[in-house]
């Protein structure tokens, strides 16, 4: 039953995989977004080599784990596949599940690849072994909570990609800007202090300065813990909120709504008749 | 125009139903959208092996009465669904792999190839490797799709991705085959195969239900016929059985050689009580045909005059159609004043 449903969701993914890394939103905000951010930001100031390195790897994890996750529901709503794989044996939860790994694991590897490659390029100094190995849980989380992110965005019943991404883009750039990626977090007055608090992206830089040279302003436990907390709750308010829009995702969009106008008609031309 | 039961047919048809097991019994089904009620207290069974359409107007309640069934929309109030006897309203989801849903629009990835489809489905129903295969081989071979296994979906014309459709829909083996305008849009050699196929899946058993607007297609393979108007079922028996019901079954059509004199006129609106007169050609409702030719002839001769033009047209499912929709429709509207 377990091995199934795991086989189900396995498949899912990789279908997720194939079919919208390509995919013109994924690509824009998955990569080039992050890319031209960084660059725009780092080209021309002051910013020590970390400090760069901790920024790109801090948004391309952010971007790139939300650029796929929302576009998958509104597409396969537009071209009627929902539909295919909701008249399957497949659970809600599987779907999700399904989008949430194949994003995660798109996000691990171009993150991954983009680290190794600014580590070698750059030679960043790690404080230990351990501090690599704790970047990567980082960039781990970090995709995988950017994927519920994008999830829970995901859940306004639209078959338009462009509306997801409207919201999804309200969401991102205030997360952002209210993080430490920018300002480091002593920096930061205590008023703006607290409102990072309120994005996980505060936690996961702050957890890579550790790694990269101990500016850390929380414990690292800390961080973890915070951005665990962020992925359980995500995860929950994004199933329930999954399972409340999705009848009237299947209801309201595309051809049902055209349905429902011919219904109508139907009803006022039968009277005439 | 009047409705007359054919009794000793209902009854065989029961008879014989009566023998067979029921595949799906729905009783109860409702779905509002906002204001609108689009499928208003549907009720109807399916017998095991049986070719059941439903047919109605655009937004009858069709597609809506299908998704309540395949457990896309939820089921509301004393709603209850059966499959081969077993309750599955609060199920649903369990005995999804009872139905195989052939769409109206594709609904294949359209990025994925024919043969990545056709994995994906046999994996989602687990099947190993090896038969995914050989399943899908064996589809493709029985659709002719085997030169287009590496095609894109998206690629694929109307009438190739309606053939895919039917192969995803099948690839588990499902007992039950439920077709949405199966044939809508397609090209009439297309539309022949799809059919052939349909009554051949028959033969092996499978239970069908389809809807559709073609009067033609229901009248050719199905056993049963359910009729909806806004949201209800307003008929349901055999497409013979529904024509048989809406009497008069023919129309006489004629020309007379000649002007008819006042008398000739009178004489022949007193033989036939429903004639009527248009653009030349003289038509009769008929309830007995062979009676009223031969009322015909003896009226010719007697008034000696000349028929030309002779034609006996019978009631099409397609007229019926039209009449119980009016029908229904009237009858609704006189309520609702």
């Amino acid at each position: 039953m377990i091995n199934d449903s795991l086989n189900r969701i396995w498949i899912l993914s990789k279908k997720n995989i194939t079919l919208y890394i390509k995919r013109g939103p994924v690509l824009i905000f998955g990569l080039l977004f992050p890319f031209f951010m960084t660059l725009s930001w780092a080209i021309g100031r002051a910013i020590t080599i970390n400090h760069v390195f901790i920024g790109i790897v801090s948004m391309t994890s952010f971007f790139t784990a939300t650029a796929i996750s929302p576009v998958v529901l509104p597409i396969e709503t537009r071209e009627k596949s929902l539909e295919r794989i909701l008249v399957s044996p497949i659970s809600l939860n599987e779907l999700l599940l399904g989008i949430v790994i194949a994003s995660t694991l798109y996000t691990l590897i171009i993150t991954s690849v983009i680290t190794i490659i600014f580590i070698l390029l750059f030679s960043i100094v790690f404080n230990s072994i351990a501090t690599i190995f704790l970047m990567f849980l980082g960039i781990g989380l970090m995709s995988i909570l950017g994927s519920l992110l994008g999830l829970l965005v995901a859940a306004y019943p639209t078959d338009m990609t462009s509306n997801v991404m409207i919201i999804m883009n309200l969401i991102k750039f205030p997360l952002l800007f209210m993080s430490g990626i920018f300002i480091p977090l002593h920096s930061l007055p205590p008023y703006l202090l607290l409102l990072s608090f309120f994005s996980p992206i505060t936690f996961l830089t702050d957890l890579f300065r550790f790694c990269v040279d101990g500016s850390n302003f929380f414990t690292y436990q800390f961080d973890i813990v915070l951005l665990t907390m962020w992925i359980v709750v995500l995860f929950i308010v994004g199933y329930v909120t999954h399972k409340r829009t999705m009848p009237k995702r299947l209801a309201e969009t595309g051809k049902t709504k055209k349905k429902m106008k011919m219904m109508k008609k139907n009803t006022i031309a039968s009277r005439v008749l | 125009m009047t409705f007359q039961n054919n009794d000793t047919n209902n009854i065989s048809q029961e008879l014989d139903m009566g023998k067979r097991s029921i595949a799906i019994k729905v009783s109860n089904l409702v779905k509002r959208f906002e204001d609108l009620i689009a499928v208003n207290d549907v009720s109807f069974e399916i017998f095991e092996g049986e070719i059941v359409g439903i047919l109605g107007p655009n937004g009858a309640g069709k597609t809506t009465t299908i998704r309540l069934l395949t457990g896309i929309f939820k089921l509301e109030g004393k709603a209850r669904i059966e499959i081969f006897n077993e309750d599955i309203t609060k199920n649903l989801s369990k005995y999804k792999t009872n139905f195989g849903i052939v769409p109206e629009v594709s609904n294949a990835f359209s990025d994925f190839t024919v043969l990545q489809n056709l994995k994906f489905s046999g994996g989602i129903y687990g099947f190993p490797k090896r038969k995914i295969e050989k399943r899908s081989k064996e589809l493709l071979e029985q659709f002719d799709l085997i030169d287009k296994m590496h095609s894109k979906t998206k690629a694929l014309s109307k009438g190739l991705k309606q053939r895919l459709n039917f192969c995803l829909a099948l690839f588990h083996e499902p007992p039950i085959l439920i077709l949405d305008e199966p044939t809508s849009g397609l090209d009439p050699i297309s539309v022949k195969l799809m059919r052939n196929r349909i009554l051949q899946l028959k033969k092996e058993g499978i239970t069908i239900l389809i809807t559709t607007h073609d009067m033609q297609e229901a009248q050719t393979i199905c056993d049963r016929i359910l009729i909806m108007n806004r949201g209800k079922i307003i008929a349901d028996e055999s497409p013979d059985n529904i024509r048989e019901r809406f009497k008069p079954t023919s129309t006489i059509l004629f020309k007379i050689d000649g002007i008819l004199s006042n008398d000739q006129k009178t004489s022949l609106t007193d033989t036939f009580d429903s004639i009527k007169e248009k653009n030349g050609y003289y038509s009769i409702s008929s309830y007995d045909i062979l009676k009223d030719i031969s009322k015909l002839y003896n009226y010719s001769k007697k008034n000696n005059l000349e028929i030309f033009d002779f034609k006996v047209k019978e009631t099409s499912l397609e007229e019926v159609f039209i009449h119980l929709i009016k029908e229904d429709s009237i009858s609704k509207g006189g309520l609702e004043k």
